[in-house]
């Protein structure tokens, strides 16, 4: 099993913040932000030292919960500062962006970062619609193309035109190229079936969040199945499970830490907004509709003492497939930095050298 | 969508009765059609609107007499030429589709000065090897062809009329690299618009930039989510740009597009 950690920048407010999304940003505190930054660098460099795989990067925005929204800037400060681990930007929203600058600017990072870049592609979350005025409804087919797009880009060597029908662009021709040839490992982030079938379709790895092992199993099941219709199977390497997990010496304060959880949903928009994003917003698990997360927490699916994570390590691997998982090691959103450090440091010693092999 | 009516007409060249539909006016632009034959698609209305379309069929295909006579692409080439001449065109714009477009690019080698700019939708002069084109019943023609069977509105061409051609397209199509087309290409400073489908299932998209590393005046677009019969799967888009290209040439790449919301 390989292991990244999903560095989220903690920003510590030094008084309570809205809860709703979007915060306000005239309660952001630019000397919070600058520390939290510092923050992420120190926490990565032991990271780093304690021999985890990958950090991992996302885009979210509008909010102190994960302060990264570009991740490609954080991905460049992270590869300038750090040696050795891999950087895993997961990922641009793709729907969102503009793909012939998303291919570009992955291409001179990975560049950049001497090859140590790993990719994952997706649509985003429901909030995140309402961040640059994405239209729900047209989410999902903007992200396939601008998907198909970004592979294009990395790989024609001739000057081209697009002629899609969310995207137009008569000339690309990118410079760099990814120094990883003919691209960075990449990976069509989420459950639906439709990113499941990009996946496949393009031979590129595919990850899942968050659900329970049964929940997203469902997602890999249908992902391999889909890559054995094209004729190829899929590495271990290739799913990738982002869950949360609580880790303590012992399973008792595991639960009394699970049972402190808030219980909110990480971007808790207007119930106006929300309900009507339930309806526009639509979402499956390998063809199965399922709500968007507009509410209620995400799940915890690590919890315990680590033996008992690394027996739910070993459960993963059999029911979800996965052969990397991106921890959120105490869940982000949380500012309380010391339980992170405690959970970091027992993870590297006692839960990092029993699932190498799993 | 408002119907285009197109008139049927007939031109003799070369001894063959030549069969061509014909709307729209202002510069001309001629279709060759591929190795099915000809069949009017939405994209074929909508360039009426913008140019004077004539769409013709080759001697062998549709219900033309068996044509055993034409031994290679360079004389279908040359008859369409003449039959072309018939209609009284001086200069014009030409498009070839697929078989179409390897017998357009001999047409403009032939007749340089006149072809204005040139239109190759997914064209099968330069093939990947093994390639083959679609055969079978009419739904595993379609399978190839189309990503949008769904948005196909023409009956399918009747299974023994293709079949009655395909010795003619086998005797022309050629060898999948043609060492002697390819050679002269490299003269050919014709305006060129090669498109291909992303999802090209006959034709392998990647041939492309063969086309633009051979010819010093070319241009390469691929239609996001289109098959081989990419004027039927996405004719909006392909006419867009193709209408877009014949009318600017090389400047067709600076955009037109305008962005503001309310005054």
């Amino acid at each position: 099993m390989k292991v990244s950690f999903f560095e989220t920048a903690r920003y510590q407010a030094s008084k309570p913040l809205p809860s709703e999304w979007p915060v306000p940003s005239g309660v952001y505190d630019p000397e919070a932000g600058a520390r939290a930054y510092r923050g992420m660098i120190e926490r990565l460099e032991l990271v780093e030292e304690l021999g985890f795989d990958w950090v991992s990067v996302s885009e979210h925005h509008y909010s102190p919960r994960i302060l990264t929204p570009s991740p490609i800037v954080s991905a460049a400060f992270l590869a300038a500062h750090l040696k050795k681990i891999k950087i895993a930007l997961l990922g641009p929203i793709v729907p969102q962006s503009n793909p012939v600058r998303v291919a570009e600017e992955i291409a001179m990072l990975d560049t950049m970062a001497q090859g140590r870049l790993v990719v994952g592609l997706l649509r985003g979350t429901s909030n995140e619609s309402l961040t640059y005025d994405l239209n729900p409804a047209e989410a999902r087919e903007r992200t396939d193309e601008g998907m198909e797009l970004v592979l294009k880009a990395w790989t024609e060597p001739q000057p081209f035109g697009w002629q899609g029908r969310h995207y137009r662009y008569r000339t690309i021709s990118i410079w760099p190229r990814p120094l990883q040839q003919p691209h960075p490992p990449t990976y069509a982030l989420g459950t639906s079936r439709e990113s499941c079938d990009f996946a496949a379709r393009h031979h590129l790895g595919c990850g899942v969040s968050y659900g329970s092992f049964e929940g997203v199993g469902k997602a890999t099941k249908y992902y391999r199945e889909q890559c054995a219709r094209y004729g190829w199977q899929p590495s271990p390497e290739q799913i990738i499970y982002r869950a949360n997990m609580l880790l303590a010496d012992t399973d008792e304060e595991a639960q009394e830490m699970l049972r402190k959880l808030p219980g909110q949903a990480p971007f808790s928009m207007r119930p106006g907004v929300r309900d009507a994003m339930m309806t526009l917003d639509s979402r499956n698990i390998a063809g199965e509709p399922r709500a968007p997360v507009v509410s209620g927490a995400l799940p915890t699916t690590f919890v315990g003492s680590p033996d008992t994570v690394v027996e739910q390590v070993r459960r993963c691997r059999d029911v979800v497939g996965a052969g990397v998982i991106d921890l959120s090691l105490h869940p982000p959103g949380s500012s309380d930095l010391e339980p992170l450090m405690r959970a970091l440091e027992l993870f590297g010693k006692k839960v990092l050298p029993q699932i190498r092999d799993i | 969508m408002a119907e285009t009516a197109f008139r049927e007409g007939h031109v003799d060249a070369d001894g063959f009765r030549i069969r061509y539909v014909e709307a729209g006016e202002g510069v001309p632009l001629v279709h060759l059609h591929g190795a099915g034959g000809l069949r009017l698609t939405p994209a074929h209305e909508l360039l009426a609107r913008r140019f004077r379309v004539v769409a013709f069929e080759m001697p062998g295909f549709g219900n033309s007499p068996v044509n055993d006579r034409t031994e290679s692409m360079a004389e279908l080439a040359s008859t369409m030429l003449r039959a072309i001449d018939k209609i009284g065109f001086d200069a014009f714009n030409l498009m070839g589709t697929s078989f179409g477009g390897k017998a357009a690019l001999w047409l403009a080698l032939q007749a340089t000065g006149r072809v204005r700019a040139l239109v190759l939708e997914a064209p099968a002069a330069i093939r990947q090897e093994g390639a083959a084109p679609p055969s079978g019943t009419p739904e595993e023609i379609a399978r190839r062809l189309y990503a949008h069977p769904e948005r196909v509105s023409a009956p399918p061409i009747d299974p023994a009329l293709r079949a009655k051609a395909q010795p003619l397209v086998q005797r022309l199509l050629g060898p999948h690299r043609d060492a002697d087309l390819e050679s002269r290409l490299q003269d050919l400073s014709t305006p060129t618009l090669v498109l291909f489908g992303t999802l090209d299932g006959v034709i392998a998209p990647a041939m492309g930039r063969v086309y633009k590393d051979l010819m010093p005046n070319c241009h390469l677009v691929f239609v996001y989510d289109a098959a081989h019969a990419i004027s039927t799967d996405r004719p909006e888009a392909f006419t867009e740009v193709v209408g877009d290209f014949l009318e600017r040439h090389e400047a067709f790449v600076i955009s037109r597009a305008e962005t503001v919301i309310h005054p």
